[in-house]
């Protein structure tokens, strides 16, 4: 119990931190909001994936043609891919300048280890502005040029395309060169043995450098030259000797064992391309896929787009990376879900499948992937014709400018909030140590406006006096409550004197009465009745005098003279005087051997002495001697008068000296007690810097009072006693 | 023919008292209530004394403006205040203002009555004195002369001014010099009812100082702490 009641509760100061502490929900908050505008961001943009998609499939709602250039199967012909070539590309023998295409070759004639055999290429196939791009490096270990002296085409390495022509008929072009530089290319009779035409056949026009250990070739033709139903093989004839110019082997692209002799080009139909080419925007590639899982068209890409981040400040720097580590913790810590980097880890390609599965079946769908670094959203949209799905635009966007922009917004808004967060609890610290240090201040001055024994020092307090805030008027407030006391106080100080006006008045008609009583009625001069009224009109103008002196002592004490004396010889004499004016006491002093020198009012000293003598007068005991002792203890002198007797109370050493308070028991001598005495005592000795306290003796036979006053500066002693000093000697 | 008394008492039944315990002495009383009814009576004849209270009515400081008005008149005129207001602060300008003496209720008539003779006769004896008959009840004790008569004190020749509470005090300090007089022979000496040690201390204090206003080296009255005083012969 006691324990609890010493809790207090925390200091105001603590209190506002732990209040400031809620600021902490500002962070939480905001990374609830942020994730909740990521989800939100990120739905969007599947929403306008979605509805992008669904745009673009209008385009092609109803347009079968664009889907049926295509056998519906695939699985009987050997497709040679080709893709779109970005840029223009010279003819020139070289890859350089085929873009990202380059790195789509395929191999044929391939030995079982996977080198290209002698004979071997490689086949790059491209178009733009409706012609077929080839490139072709070979690897021929001998190279044997066309000999132009001979007449026929077939004793020379050259390369044979054959095709089915627009006509119907069957093409056959072999590209020939002599040497590094252009080829020449010449329709061919069926044996592939001689030109059908004298003059080459310009529409296929190529390029052929040599290398160490073969050649590159590139060449380029009119697409319509394969016709609609692009059947297109290629085939590498090596001739090794230049002198019998046999044929050694012919590589080639078609089906070594196929139903049909040609191989199908297959392009991204460049209708469907070109319908959807303007659509492409950054950071996102849209994709046309037929029912049969072929791509039909493909334009833009997923690569991280232009994402624009602005050049970090590089004190922002140490945080993200700091704030980048914290993030699960973080995350756990306010959505109460673990955080999961890999979110969309499922297998992407699984989800790519099921998208275009989906779409195809019919359904619209918009779901997250992951490519590597990149998280893309992938959204599918059929495209329908008459309740037949022709296929589906797909189409795929990065999200990383979305996770981008989320994580700088996270990373500053908890930063920020962090910042601001401390700087908020800082200022909350800084106001409230103010605070409480305005308040312990005006504390102090308020309680140090009323001393000890609960007399008023001032009427008004100075500090937080013209503050505008409730401490002003807190402080405005204790002081007015001062000045009310204060006046208060005054009148009650004043009461004693007020009294004596007032009742020294009837007190003199009434002993004037009682005189000219006495002169006129002659027969009651000496009764006793008489006297006793007299006596009562003295003892009421004793108590109003004393209770009047007592009032007035603090400011009669102000107007008293101080001087320097000898208390041992005011002591001594007083101590002598004592004992003849009190007959059958005894009184015992023991002084010092040197003068004590202090400054006093020497009657003030005396008014004090009188008074605790006559408190020892009343309380000793018969036949036992008061003993008064005068000690010094460095700059204090110390009076000590003591008697034996009863002993006073435990709770009585306090409240002694106040006045009124008296620890007389009931047997009333026929003296005037109001416990002023000591009281009277108490004032001179403060007025003089000194105090008083009453003990018991150790041994408990009596009781000491020990006044305390301050000897008289150094200085002013030693004057004193070299002034003295002669006299003495004369003396 | 009888001397002419006059008391200013706002009280009725105190001045009644003083009336009739006066007029019993043989005094021509003539009792006023207040300021302005005393202002008019005296200005009509002239009191050979005058007992004045301070407090008259609703003006505290009426005993005071009224001495002054007197003493303007009458430069000689003894005046006594008799009142309730015995703080130290009024003692002293009740004697500055020039009045002779300052008694504080509760009084004894006899005393009053000892005080009106005393004082009338000093009176006549210092008016007979200025008008060039030297004093002949003058005493010497070492550079003090005391008229106990005219209640005259001089310390080296040096005129000083005491009220006559003070002279008497002084008179019986001195009657043997070098010998302790006990507070309680002082008290008697003041012949008031009600005075304390510290009422000695005061009035001891203030004949000090006025000896030592015309001899700061005065150190003739010595105190006997807890018994009394002293007057030793320098």
């Amino acid at each position: 119990m006691k324990l609890f009641n010493r809790i207090r509760g925390p200091r105001l100061s603590t209190k506002l931190a732990l209040w400031s502490l809620m600021l902490l929900v500002v962070p939480w908050v905001s990374y609830r909001q942020l994730v909740g505008i990521e989800q939100l961001l990120v739905q969007g943009q599947s929403q306008a994936q979605l509805l992008t998609a669904e745009g673009i499939s209008t385009l092609f709602n109803g347009r079968e043609d664009l889907f049926n250039d295509l056998p519906v199967s695939l699985d009987d012909y050997e497709a040679l891919y080709v893709r779109p070539l970005r840029a223009p590309v010279r003819i020139d023998g070289r890859m350089s300048d085929w873009g990202e295409s380059s790195s789509h070759a395929r191999r044929f004639g391939v030995d079982g280890e996977g080198q290209l055999s002698d004979g071997g290429f490689e086949l790059s196939l491209g178009e733009r502005g409706g012609q077929l791009h080839a490139f072709i490096r070979v690897r021929d270990d001998v190279l044997v040029m066309r000999n132009p002296e001979y007449l026929r085409l077939d004793n020379a390495d050259h390369l044979r395309l054959s095709f089915i022509a627009a006509d119907g008929e069957d093409g056959r072009v072999a590209i020939t060169f002599p040497g590094s530089g252009v080829t020449t290319a010449y329709k061919m009779d069926a044996e592939w043995r001689f030109a059908e035409e004298g003059a080459p056949d310009n529409r296929v026009q190529g390029h052929i450098e040599e290398l160490d250990d073969g050649l590159q070739l590139e060449f380029r033709m009119p697409l319509e030259m394969l016709g609609s139903r692009r059947y297109f093989g290629l085939s590498y004839v090596d001739v090794d000797d230049p002198e019998t110019r046999e044929i050694r082997s012919i590589t080639q692209t078609l089906p070594k064992a196929g139903k049909e002799s040609f191989n199908l080009v297959v392009l991204r139909s460049p209708e469907v391309l070109n319908i959807i080419q303007g659509l492409g925007y950054s950071g996102a590639r849209i994709l046309v896929i037929d029912p049969q899982n072929r791509v039909r068209a493909e334009t833009g890409n997923v690569g991280r787009g232009v994402v624009t981040r602005e050049p970090q400040r590089s004190w922002l720097d140490a945080p993200q990376r700091w704030f980048g580590a914290m993030r699960p913790f973080v995350h756990r810590l306010v959505m109460w879900q673990d955080w999961d980097v890999e979110q969309p880890t499922e297998d992407t390609q699984a989800v790519a499948d099921e998208v275009i599965r989906a779409s195809l079946a019919g359904d619209p769908i918009a779901l997250r992937r992951r490519i590597g670094e990149l998280e893309i959203i992938m959204a599918a949209h059929p495209i329908v014709s008459r309740d037949t799905v022709l296929g589906t635009v797909v189409v795929e966007q990065n999200i990383d400018e979305i996770l981008t922009f989320q994580r700088l917004a996270l990373e500053q808004a908890i930063i920020l909030s962090l910042a601001s967060l401390l700087a908020v609890f800082v200022a909350l610290l800084a106001f409230a140590g103010r605070l409480a240090w305005r308040i312990r201040k005006l504390r102090r001055e308020a309680s140090a406006a009323i001393d000890q024994y609960g007399r008023l020092k001032t009427s008004v307090l100075h500090s937080e006096i013209n503050a505008g805030d409730e401490i002003g008027d807190l402080a405005r407030s204790v002081s007015g409550m001062l000045s009310k006391l204060h006046q208060h106080n005054k009148f009650l100080e004043n009461m004693p004197r007020t009294l004596r006006h007032e009742i020294n008045n009837p007190l003199n008609t009434l002993s004037t009465s009682l005189q000219n009583l006495a002169e006129e009625v002659p027969e009651v001069k000496d009764s006793k009745y008489l006297e006793s009224a007299k006596r009562g009109v003295n003892r009421i103008g004793a108590i109003v005098q004393n209770l009047a002196d007592a009032a007035n002592l603090e400011d009669a004490l102000g107007a008293e003279d101080l001087e320097v004396i000898d208390i041992q010889q005011l002591l001594e004499n007083y101590v002598a005087n004592c004992d003849l004016a009190h007959e059958n006491m005894h009184f015992v002093f023991r002084g010092t051997r040197t003068p004590v020198y202090a400054r006093v009012a020497d009657y003030r000293i005396e008014q004090m002495l009188d008074k605790i003598v006559d408190n020892a007068v009343d309380f000793h005991r018969s036949n036992t001697p008061i003993k008064v002792q005068l000690d010094t203890h460095r700059d204090m002198l110390r009076i000590t008068v003591a008697n034996r007797g009863p002993t006073l109370p435990a709770d009585a050493e306090e409240s002694l000296f106040d006045s009124m308070v008296t620890h007389r028991s009931g047997d009333a001598q026929n003296r005037l007690h109001f416990g002023l005495g000591l009281y009277v005592v108490r004032t001179i000795a403060e007025y003089h810097g000194g105090s008083v306290r009453a003990v018991n003796l150790v041994d408990g036979s009596g009781v000491a009072i020990m006044v305390q006053l301050p000897l008289a500066e150094p200085e002013v002693r030693t004057e004193i006693r070299a002034s003295r000093e002669p006299q003495l000697r004369s003396a | 023919m009888a001397k002419r008394i006059a008391i200013v008492e706002d009280d009725p039944d105190q001045r009644s008292n003083y009336t009739d315990a006066i007029t019993k002495k043989g005094y021509d009383v003539t009792a006023y209530a207040s300021r302005q009814e005393a202002l008019e009576g005296i200005e009509k004849q002239l009191p050979d004394l005058a007992i004045l209270d301070i407090i008259l009515g609703d003006e505290v400081d009426a005993g005071f403006q009224l001495c002054r008005d007197l003493l303007a008149k009458a430069p000689s005129l003894p005046v006594i205040f008799l009142t309730e207001r015995i703080d130290e602060i009024d003692k002293i300008s009740g004697l500055r203002l020039g009045a002779w003496d300052y008694l504080a209720k509760p009084i004894s008539l006899d005393y009053l009555a000892e005080r009106i003779s005393s004082l009338l006769r000093i009176n006549e004896v210092r008016n007979s004195a200025v008008s060039g008959q030297a004093s002949a009840t003058a005493r010497q004790i070492g550079d003090l002369s005391l008229d106990q008569e005219a209640l005259l004190v001089s310390w080296r020749g040096d005129r000083i001014d005491l009220s006559g509470t003070e002279f008497r005090m002084l008179a019986k300090l001195v009657r043997v010099p070098g010998h302790a007089v006990s507070y309680e022979t002082l008290m008697n000496a003041t012949m008031q009812s009600l005075v304390t040690n510290n009422t000695i201390n005061t009035h001891m204090r203030n004949i000090r100082k006025k000896f030592e206003k015309v001899d700061p080296d005065f150190a003739c009255i010595k105190s006997e702490y807890g018994f009394g005083y002293r007057w030793i012969a320098s």
